[in-house]
């Protein structure tokens, strides 16, 4: 059942390899691709309803012996944390194949590409054994490394290569932490779940990693994964590959590669070394509100809109370790939330960048200007930015609101300082896209800017696709939280810090309640030690 | 051989215009493209304006100090079907229209506004207002407290009625235009110019009167001894407060008059039909839509065909036909300088030509700003 995510997409990659070159390959390549990724999607979604999300285990467990000697299996299986990645993955590949330039050159090889990446990010939410995660999360790297270096802009190759160089050193710090926790630990395979068992269940006793070991592993887990998220100071290859990738290869970078990061950090960090998680909570949490005011400031200073985006989405995505680092219920659900709707957010805002660019020829704030002319210039696009750069910086009724709320809640009873600067980085979003939006969509049109060439309805669909859902969840944010809210539990280190006030759910409700001074009282809310 | 003395070249920034006036050209360059999209537009413009004259006429005599004028646009034609339609918006935006009334009422100039300042006016709205609210003592106390209300409310309606009247003039000549066109007897834009300018020539003494009927009596708010005349009272100052003075357009300047960003005499505003940037057409408060709007419906063929062939088709039809609108606007005024003119322009006499000259130049001084080289580019 999971293996079709990961496989269909492979069988894509195929028949797009077996297309005869006889056939006009530009104009079925697309097709195949739009297909297979339309099915993908629909498996997905498919999935998502035979998914029971009250089952605190894992689901549709598909375990194949694979190389016995080196304890690796292929194991996949789905959890309240995977599925609304899986679901973000499918859905923004196929917007991303859809808004890609149907005049694409080498159309065969970039739409396999495409399907590649889909295959192997899919393989790694779905992971069950920490060898397999490792090969998925190697094997994303090559086809995003070619398709910004072949399609990307004028500083293609220079990019590619930071890019290439970053996240090999994060594979392989990763590959050195996860053969640590194994041979440390004692398991005897790289299977998640008892290596999980072993380390958490038996923490209290000797034989488990020690707080020590624990923290040195946790260093590899932090550097590989803060590499791959990006957290501040190892960000520097993502603004330079987004300005150099092409649209649909931003949307996938912003709205899933990243989330591999947070996912493994959340997964292998809060899951397997959680002592060592629970330890360096406060300091993960001040190096978040550090990395969120560092892509806040970076923000604010940027010309090119394209790299507006893509520091915002570094300050964005520091509020998931932010809540990932207070570890209570409701932290995590947000982390999960704040994870989807910076997937939606930052892909529609990457899209729009590309249909002002494509039209436009230019993302500099400083040259473009009055693009909401209702007639000559981008109307809808730029009132769809100005939708995305609101739901961005939280307004109510939009997924960020959701998800930042949620994400603040959930950690300022824990790490209030570190909360207090984080919201104030989300008060800041206002400040860097308002000047990007004042600057680049009011105003008069320029002369010069005038002959902009209509905009089609299908460079507009994809992003007003992401517009309604964006809506949809933060109308409705159970279509999110319905997913994490039994499972994400089960993630929380066992042993959280001394006494804090943890938060249960009530059964009835869908949304977790948050531990209040007005609810102290309430039976819903236990106190640990 | 003996030389005739000739004019010296002016030294006008706008020489350029000023030798094609005296040549007997008009402010709109000459050419086939432009004989086609001034003529096609003024086509769709001489059906809007009869909308428009026609509704102005029925508010002035129909709607005559109706406190709450709710079917105003209306025309008399109130049905469920016609309501619909309207708050459907599918409709012509009479709004326009009265937007240019109260520029022209706030503008004021020429007898129209001079009489409607003279204490014989306000005699003779003394028994109107007395007639129209003979049951309404409430009103006739108001009135008594508030004198110089009701007399207000009677000039714009006499504005009303002033700009209809002329419209309906206009509309005609445009209609006509349109068919010699059609009839292959306008091939220049000079011929354009003439034929607006033998129109307002034909209707130059066509007296302006206002009569309104209450209770089965008439009653005369600009009777016929005032001596109004079309020319010289309602077309000339429509020029100067619509083409030339106009207001700007909200959200598009601003407003800090301490600042002196805007004029410090209204005589000085240029924000009418020759200066005013159609870029802005589709925004919220910039009037001129309306008429934009209104006018795509009733665009010849030939001239939608000229719109689709443009970059972004028909996505920015109503810039497009503002900027059209803008070129037969150059032509109107080309006829009204012609008409106004203390010569012939053509004339070979140079003491006339000298006279002619002075009077083109003051002229030109107000065309430094206006969008007259946008007008006549490539």
């Amino acid at each position: 059942m999971l293996s079709v995510l990961v496989w269909f997409p492979l069988f894509g990659v195929l028949l797009l390899a077996l297309l005869p070159k006889s056939i006009d390959a530009n104009k079925y390549a697309r097709s195949v691709a739009l297909v297979v990724a339309g099915l993908v999607f629909a498996w997905t979604v498919y999935i998502a309803v035979l998914f029971n999300p009250k089952q605190v285990t894992m689901q549709f467990g598909e375990f194949v012996p694979w190389i016995k000697a080196i304890g690796l299996n292929y194991h996949l299986a789905v959890d309240g944390l995977s599925l609304p990645l899986l679901g973000l993955n499918s859905l923004l590949t196929f917007i991303a194949i859809w808004s890609t330039d149907p005049e694409v050159e080498r159309p065969r090889f970039y739409y396999a590409l495409m399907l590649l990446l889909n295959s192997s990010v899919a393989g790694a939410f779905l992971a069950q054994d920490v060898l397999l995660f490792f090969l998925f999360y190697e094997l994303e790297i090559i086809p995003l490394y070619f398709l910004i270096a072949i399609w990307g802009g004028a500083r293609r190759s220079y990019a590619a290569t930071k890019f290439l160089l970053y996240t090999a050193f994060s594979g392989i710090v990763l590959l050195a932490t996860f053969l640590g926790i194994v041979w440390l630990s004692g398991a005897s395979s790289f299977a998640y779940e008892p290596l999980r068992a072993i380390i958490v269940g038996a923490s209290d006793t000797p034989s488990g990693l020690t707080l020590k070991l624990q923290l040195i592993l946790m260093v590899g887990i932090l550097l590989g994964f803060g590499i791959k998220i990006p957290f501040f100071p190892l960000h520097t290859w993502l603004p330079d590959a987004h300005v150099e990738a092409s649209t649909p290869v931003s949307v996938l970078l912003a709205g899933v590669l990243l989330k591999l990061g947070t996912y493994g950090l959340l997964r292998y960090g809060v899951g397997l070394l959680p002592d060592a998680w629970v330890y360096l909570g406060p300091w993960l949490a001040v190096w978040a509100a550090v990395s969120a005011l560092y892509g806040t400031s970076c923000a604010i200073s940027q010309q090119d809109m394209k790299k507006v985006v893509a520091y915002a989405s570094i300050a964005h995505m520091a509020f998931i370790l932010l809540a990932a680092a207070a570890s209570t219920e409701l932290s995590m659900i947000a982390a999960v939330c704040q994870m989807v709707s910076h997937g939606l957010i930052s892909a529609l805002l990457f899209l729009l960048v590309g249909v002002v660019y494509k039209k436009t020829g230019s993302r500099d704030m400083f040259f473009l200007r009055g693009l909401l002319n209702p007639e000559r210039g981008l109307p809808l696009v730029g009132s769809m930015m100005i939708l995305g750069v609101m739901a961005s910086a939280g307004i109510p009724g939009m997924v960020g609101f959701i998800s930042e709320f949620l994400t603040f809640r959930g950690s300022y009873p824990i790490f209030p300082v570190q909360t207090l600067f984080c919201m104030l980085a989300t008060g800041l979003t206002a400040v860097y896209f308002l000047l990007m939006i004042n600057r680049v969509f009011f105003g008069r049109l320029p002369d010069e800017l005038e002959p902009i060439p209509p905009v089609k309805w299908s460079d507009r669909l994809p992003a007003a696709i992401l517009v309604v859902l964006i809506f949809l969840l933060g109308i409705q944010p159970n279509y999110i939280v319905r997913w994490s809210e039994t499972q994400i539990a089960a993630l929380i280190p066992y042993n959280p810090r001394p006494p804090q006030i943890m938060i249960t759910n009530i059964p009835d409700q869908s949304m977790a309640t948050v531990s209040s001074p007005i609810v102290a009282a309430s039976p819903q809310i236990e106190i640990t030690n | 051989m003996v030389s005739t003395p000739q004019l010296e070249p002016s030294k006008h920034q706008l020489a350029e215009f000023i030798h094609r006036l005296e040549a007997g050209e008009a402010l709109l360059r000459d050419s086939p493209e432009h004989v086609l999209e001034v003529v096609g537009i003024l086509k769709s413009y001489g059906v809007v304006l009869d909308a428009y004259s026609n509704n102005l006429i029925y508010i002035a005599d129909h709607q005559f100090l109706v406190l709450f004028p709710l079917f105003k646009y209306f025309n008399g034609e109130i049905n469920p079907g016609k309501i619909l339609k309207f708050l459907w918006h599918d409709r012509i935006n009479y709004e326009y229209a009265e937007y240019c009334m109260k520029s022209m009422f706030w503008h004021g100039g020429g007898g129209l506004d001079t009489y409607l300042d003279s204490p014989e006016f306000l005699e003779a709205i003394k028994p109107v207002i007395k007639a129209r609210f003979k049951l309404n003592p409430l009103m006739l106390g108001l009135d008594r407290v508030f004198p110089d209300f009701l007399p207000e409310q009677i000039r714009q309606s006499a504005y009303y009625s002033g700009l209809g009247q002329f419209w309906r003039v206009m509309s005609d000549i445009f209609i006509d235009l349109s068919d010699r066109y059609d009839a292959g007897e306008i091939k220049t834009i000079p011929e354009v110019v003439d034929h607006i300018l033998q129109g307002l020539v034909a209707d130059a003494s066509r007296p302006i009167t206002y009569t309104v009927n209450i209770g089965g009596q008439d009653y005369d708010i600009i009777p016929k001894s005032a001596n109004l005349t079309f020319l010289m009272d309602t077309a000339v100052p429509y020029v100067e407060a619509v083409f030339f003075r106009g207001t700007p357009f909200l959200g598009t300047v601003s407003y800090n008059a301490q600042a002196y960003q805007i004029p410090m005499f209204q005589g000085d505003f240029a924000y009418g039909a020759l200066y005013a940037d159609p870029l802005p057409i589709g925004c919220s408060g910039i009037p001129p839509t309306l008429l934009m709007q209104d006018m795509r419906h009733y665009l010849p063929d030939y001239l939608t065909e000229v719109y689709r062939q443009s970059l972004r088709k028909e996505e920015d039809l109503r810039i497009q036909i503002c900027e059209t609108f803008q070129k037969s606007m150059f032509c109107v005024t080309t006829a009204a300088l012609q008409g106004l003119a203390p010569h012939p322009l053509t004339t070979d006499d140079l003491e006339e030509q000298k006279a002619n000259r002075s009077y083109l130049e003051g002229w030109m001084n107000r065309f430094t700003k206006s969008r007259i080289l946008q007008a006549n580019a490539e």
